[in-house]
């Protein structure tokens, strides 16, 4: 049977002064992710080893780790893309660790709310009471979607330099949902948004260097979606921006609408 | 000024480099002549139009510089006040801007 060696990061405070790696030697499976062999000593091996999980699909963002270097979802790496049958585990960097290969993402959390990351409404009304839907074409949906795709998972923020050597830097996540919120047409936060990106170690400390692109599982982009929000903040800067026009409200439903036949059972 | 305004200046010294560095290098280096002989920089430090084109370059490269500078040490010590950094770098700006056009000027 084919074995894999998984060398994981280990550290428990109060206990530990500083992390180590320890080795552990699972057989594999075909299909095996790292995530299953993370399982796999927990539950044969080591029941003290900590990590984060739960969706196994690559959905929740939950199981953010740095693997072979590169931070990566566990659940979403499969043993055989990376290559190797040593794998080493770390807990994601940028981030303090909690315990073993758990990252406190505290951080990011607070980063995330301060740019506001939802539809600031301008009619209040509407926003305690909705009446109906607010209007959006396909093609204005184009414009963000793909930022959109974001789980908060971290791996954008463990891979960028810049959030590296300044903690205080906003970061690539938060930095692509305020332009993800900017670009929608029901939203009305873009100056409280604009005002947050353009502190001092806000969107203009982004040296471009695509690391938050590469390691997004979700394909968000979130480097492109910083140079948008800078251009987007130069045209507001020099009063070129348009001015998006606010959706409309779906109209309600007209009371009596004409009735589709029914078509007859043909088994009685 | 907003961090935005701040480097869209940024953006227009460093264009203006590029064309303002161009031409003196085209008109000094490039295009014969001896630009570091008493006769040639006498004849440019009595002109107004190379006086103001000199003052000019100076202006955009030291915004430029310090502005990246700033950059530098906001991004490599994060945590140091504000005020501290852009004072220190407006005041050393002042004084390199001073010294550096007091020469050309008072030849003039």
């Amino acid at each position: 049977m084919q074995e894999l060696t998984l060398k994981v990061q280990r550290y428990l405070p109060g206990k530990d002064k500083k992390s180590y790696i320890q080795e552990f030697t699972i057989p594999l499976r075909q299909g095996m992710t790292v995530l299953d062999g993370l399982i796999y000593i927990k539950e044969n091996m080591d029941n003290t080893l900590s990590f984060r999980s739960s969706c196994r699909m690559g959905i929740c963002g939950s199981c953010g780790m740095l693997i072979n270097n590169f931070p990566m979802l566990a659940c979403h790496t499969p043993v055989e893309e990376l290559g190797t049958d040593r794998i080493e585990v770390r807990s994601l960097p940028n981030f303090p660790i909690i315990r073993d290969l758990v990252a406190d993402l505290d951080s990011l959390f607070e980063k995330h709310k301060s740019i506001k990351p939802y539809v600031v409404s301008s009619d209040t009304e509407e926003a305690e009471e909705p009446t109906a839907e607010f209007l959006q074409s396909g093609q204005e949906l184009e414009g963000y979607v793909q930022f959109a795709y974001c789980v908060k998972c971290g791996l954008c923020m463990a891979a960028c330099p810049t959030v590296a050597t300044d903690a205080l830097f906003l970061g690539p996540q938060p930095l692509g949902q305020a332009y993800r919120y900017c670009t929608d047409r029901r939203d009305a936060g873009v100056e409280e948004r604009f005002h947050q990106a353009d502190s001092r170690h806000g969107v203009w400390l982004c040296h471009l260097a695509g690391a938050c692109s590469e390691a997004c599982p979700k394909g968000v982009d979130p480097a492109l979606a910083i140079q948008l929000l800078k251009r987007a903040m130069i045209f507001d800067s020099l009063r070129l921006r348009k001015k998006k026009k606010p959706a409309s409200i779906a109209q309600p439903l007209a009371e009596s609408r004409p009735k589709i036949a029914v078509p007859e059972f043909t088994v009685k | 000024m907003s961090e935005t305004r701040l480097k869209i200046l940024q953006y227009i010294t460093g264009i203006g480099l590029f064309f303002l560095v161009g031409t003196h290098l085209i008109v000094s280096h490039l295009s014969g002549g001896e630009p570091t002989t008493w006769e040639s920089i006498a004849e440019r430090a009595s002109s107004s139009f190379w006086l103001a084109f000199y003052v000019l370059v100076l202006i955009f490269g030291l915004y430029h510089g310090l502005h990246g500078l700033r950059t530098i040490i906001i991004e490599s010590i994060p945590r140091l006040p504000a005020k501290v950094v852009d004072w220190t770098l407006v005041t050393a700006g002042i004084a390199i801007f001073g010294y550096a056009a007091y020469i050309p000027i008072s030849a003039f």
